[in-house]
């Protein structure tokens, strides 16, 4: 499906709102919209909603060969899903140029910038190391897909746990998560990406873009950083021309931001935390706002069941039993056996016998006996598919038994249609 | 060996909402116990040459898995859930167009198929498709004792010996769809398919209470 | 006149049939297309088995290899059914990777055998934790008439009772598995799981064993697989019109009929086969 094409007053519109310093839903220049951060149920699985967008990140593990540059570390692996579900211009199983441009920035935000110790997920060097996971899935797009896939994907990281391991001599043991409790990773820092939009050649900038501001946008900065105001990537795209001082301002908004962030993420990790330790039921049936009106939520209910069984051995009883017995197949020559009633698919037992051939090779003399009877048979048969037809070209075809014989003492002949012959026995 | 009779049968707590995502025509997170689904539905809308259809609307369903890309049992949940909704949605009556409906699976502790199904029962009701009727999804396992266990948890599927959904319409309750696992005896299938009868019973209230609630407060 | 009845109305042509309850092909509507099986087809094959349901052809060829077992599970063999719907079969199918109906089909194939429990994945086991066998059942349509379901069943079933597995032992020093393939033992079949699919026309007539015309025009497909004790291996229905318990019940009857048909003549064509050598 194609997204719905941008009229241009809708355009115009957002442009001159931009002229003006106003935004469609009321936010400053840079205010970012409200970030919602909640945890599911398993470990390591985090959704972020940033306004209208939301992102699913899941982070999973699994023990594999390490790379032979680097056996003594873990392999990092991230997969950015736009699944059809965030917008009808997303569509399964393709790359589009979005998708690759969104896996780079995250892999250089997150894989290059080193912030997870992957030494440490080396288990035997040279031979098992953890591979961790995160696919990111897209829920709904409403811009700005690039922050809530980074803030989605390392506050995962942070709240997920691999299991425990023991190496003893050559063996690898792994616990589950009742045996030993399961070990969260190493993360030195986190950094988080923030988005500046570009309009009218640079003129205007705004941060953390909608889906309409988007697509009227000449430009797109994306800085990656942690709170240290360390910067782990840098890109612009859209191939507009920043100056410096613009790069460098965006850099201060951007350190700002990401200290909020930041505080937001350890502020939700801490909260699933003591909620998980309370014992109390967390993840995403737990987040589901009750008092709106478009939700509802029933306890626990009973189903009833009284005459259930009673139910189930009336059906049985009513129905008709299958007959206790079964009509006898029918065995024409070793290694093929038929069974049906009335319709002979006599085009059938031909093919049967040719491959039979070549696996016993049997009384050639006696099945060509029989085509004459067949022939009759045939003739009687009123079958009404185009089956018939063949049937008789072939019937009729002067010189089968030496040709059989042929076949017999070549073996490999399967093609040979000249070979095909008749078996029939009525029973 | 015969089941007992069914006794401590009863859904986990289930709750649902509806138009949650702003993109989609119709949207719905269905959750049953821990386990949930999103479902959002686009469409009727433009639909591809290669798959359009003279006389009635195309019905994509793709089903997300949470953990890597689909797989060959992502693709018979989708069959599953897309005959199923072919057959209550009245698609001849937008020819020439397309439906497609995506399941996010978001979190799987057991009875995941009949999770998607009520998940995209919602989300066609929310979308305001024309339907014949609705249908609710139900699991039921067996377990190695023989009693019938509606709606399991995943440890509850692991341990159980059969494992059967159904998709029950709201016209008759009758039988829409099953699928099953592992081997059982007649009576237990017919057990099974009367206990899911049952408990789509409570189903359906749900939709028609979740409905009230919903259009409470309009005019 | 029939003919251009049937290309222009296809679903009246059908309907015009089974109003009468009989079927285009002359068949009763519980009644099956002539079901031709043989056994040990591919000789290069560790077990093989060629069915034809009317002209559905499907052929079924196992190949044994050794493998290790997964960590997870040190003590069990595995089996990888696949189902191959090529071109050659039907107009239907494209080339290229495998369609949805091979891939809903293959993934059938593979809940049948896990839950028929049709061969124990335990007996595939050579040495607990090193060495276990890997069956890969390749299925292949040769000709798409219809109910390919129910033929790959019976091809598979038939194939599987066919194979025979070499000896393997382990070699203690080296630790090397040493193959003996002039002894060959059966491989251990514990079920005979049979299936019997059906077609709804016009949400109330139930047709077995379906045509590929009968299919597309069908309302709904089900699918009954039983074994030899009445048991239920799988009741598939992915969807379409919906059917009563009443109605199940009959279509239950109808396969557990089908079933020991066939085991009859599964256990006949191998006795014939093992007479003959």
């Amino acid at each position: 499906m194609k997204e719905t094409p941008l009229s241009a007053c809708e355009r115009d519109f957002i442009l001159k709102a931009i002229e003006e310093k106003k935004r469609l839903d009321g936010r400053q220049t840079y205010d970012y919209r409200k970030i919602k951060i909640s945890f599911g149920t398993d470990y390591g699985c985090c959704f972020v909603d940033l306004g209208q967008t939301r992102v699913m990140a899941q982070v999973s593990c699994e023990l594999v060969a390490p790379k032979e540059s680097r056996p003594n570390e873990g392999i990092m692996f991230f997969n950015i899903e736009l699944s059809p579900l965030a917008s009808p211009a997303f569509e399964q199983g393709r790359q589009s140029e979005l998708s690759v441009k969104l896996n780079r920035q995250l892999e250089r935000c997150l894989r290059n910038s080193k912030c997870i110790d992957t030494e440490s997920l080396c288990v035997v060097s040279g031979e098992k190391v953890w591979q961790i996971r995160v696919d990111v899935h897209m829920l709904n797009n409403d811009g700005n897909l690039m922050d809530a896939s980074s803030i989605a994907a390392i506050a995962a990281l942070c709240h997920f746990r691999r299991p425990d391991v023991a190496v003893q001599g050559e063996e690898v043991t792994v616990y589950s998560p009742e045996e030993r409790d399961p070990i969260p990773l190493s993360i030195y820092h986190m950094p988080i990406s923030v988005s500046f939009s570009f309009f009218q050649q640079g003129t205007y900038l705004l941060v953390d873009p909608c889906e309409r501001e988007e697509r009227v946008m000449d430009g797109l900065l994306m800085i990656a950083m942690n709170k240290h105001r360390e910067i782990c990537s840098i890109q612009s795209s859209g191939g507009i021309m920043l100056l410096k001082e613009q790069v460098m301002r965006c850099s201060k908004i951007a350190s700002v931001k990401v200290s909020e962030i930041t505080e937001l993420i350890s502020k939700a990790l801490m909260n699933d935390k003591t909620a998980r330790k309370a014992g109390g039921r967390c993840g995403f049936a737990e987040s589901m706002p009750q008092e709106r009106i478009t939700a509802l939520k029933v306890d626990e209910t009973p189903v009833e069941t009284a005459d259930v069984t009673e139910k189930a051995s009336s059906i049985i009883k009513e129905a008709e039993a299958p007959p206790p017995t079964a009509p006898s197949p029918v065995v024409p020559v070793p290694g093929v056996g038929q069974v049906g009633l009335g319709l002979q698919n006599t085009w059938g037992v031909e093919e049967e016998e040719e491959l039979e051939e070549f696996s016993s090779g049997d009384d050639v003399e006696e099945v060509t006996k029989m085509e004459e009877d067949e022939r009759k048979n045939t003739k009687g048969d009123v079958v009404e598919i185009s089956d018939s037809e063949e049937e008789e070209v072939v019937i009729l075809h002067p010189e089968k038994p030496q040709k059989a014989e042929n076949v017999k003492s070549s073996f490999h002949q399967k093609g040979a249609p000249s070979s095909k012959k008749k078996t029939k026995q009525k029973p | 060996m015969e089941v007992s009779a069914p006794s401590n049968v009863s859904l986990r707590e289930f709750g649902c909402e509806q138009s949650l995502l702003s993109r989609p025509d119709g949207s719905a997170s269905f959750v049953q116990g821990d386990t949930s689904v999103m479902a959002g539905v686009y469409g009727p809308a433009e639909v591809k040459v290669s798959k359009e259809i003279y006389d009635r609307a195309t019905l994509e369903v793709l089903v997300q898995p949470k953990v890597g890309l689909p797989s060959v049992r992502e693709r018979s949940q989708e069959q599953c859930v897309r005959e199923t909704c072919e057959e209550a949605l009245l698609l001849t009556l937008h020819p020439r167009s397309s439906l497609t409906l995506v399941l996010q699976v978001l979190h799987d502790d057991g009875s995941l198929l009949s999770c998607c199904l009520n998940a995209a029962c919602m989300a066609l009701m929310d979308a305001g498709l024309p339907m014949s009727c609705l249908f609710c999804g139900v699991t039921c396992a067996i377990s190695a004792y023989g009693q019938i266990i509606t709606d399991p948890t995943s440890a509850q599927e692991k341990e159980s010996r059969a494992l059967m959904t159904f998709a029950i319409d709201s016209k008759e309750r009758k039988v829409m769809m099953s699928s099953t696992k592992g081997s059982f005896s007649v009576h237990e299938l017919q057990q099974c398919v009367a206990v899911s009868q049952r408990a789509s019973e409570r189903i359906f209230q749900f939709y028609r209470d979740s409905v009230r609630r919903r259009y409470s407060k309009s005019l | 006149m029939a003919a251009g009845f049937k290309t222009a109305e296809p679903l009246e042509y059908h309907m015009s049939f089974l109003k009468e309850n009989c079927r285009p092909d002359g068949r009763e509507l519980s009644e099956f297309r002539t079901t031709t099986l043989n056994i040990g087809s591919i000789s290069t094959a560790d077990g093989s088995a060629l069915v034809k349901l009317g002209s559905t052809t499907v052929i079924c060829g196992i190949k044994a290899e050794l493998a290790n077992p997964t960590v997870e599970a040190p003590g069990k063999g595995y089996i990888v059914p696949n189902v191959d719907l090529p071109p050659l079969c039907s107009s239907r199918f494209r080339p290229g990777p495998p369609g949805e109906q091979a891939q809903a089909s293959s993934q059938f194939i593979a809940d049948v055998i896990e839950s028929s429990e049709i061969i124990k994945p335990e007996d595939l086991c050579i040495d607990r934790g090193k060495l276990c066998w890997v069956l890969y059942c390749d299925i292949m349509c040769l000709d798409y008439d219809g109910n390919i379901l129910d033929a790959c069943i019976i091809a598979l079933l038939a194939a599987l009772k066919n194979t025979r597995l070499p000896k393997v032992t382990v070699n203690k020093a080296t630790c090397k598995p040493e193959i003996d393939l002039k002894e060959r033992h059966e491989l251990p079949v514990h079920k005979h799981p049979v299936g019997t699919s059906f077609c709804i026309f016009q949400d109330s007539i139930l047709i077995v064993d379906p045509t590929a015309d009968e299919e597309s025009l069908s309302t709904s497909r089900l699918s009954v697989v039983t074994d030899e004790e009445e048991r239920l291996c799988s009741l598939h229905k992915p969807g379409g019109t919906s059917l009563s318990a009443e109605k199940l019940q009959t279509c239950i009857n109808r396969a557990t009929a089908r079933q020991r048909e066939i085991q009859k003549l599964i256990e006949k064509v191998l006795n014939s086969v093992k007479a003959a050598q």
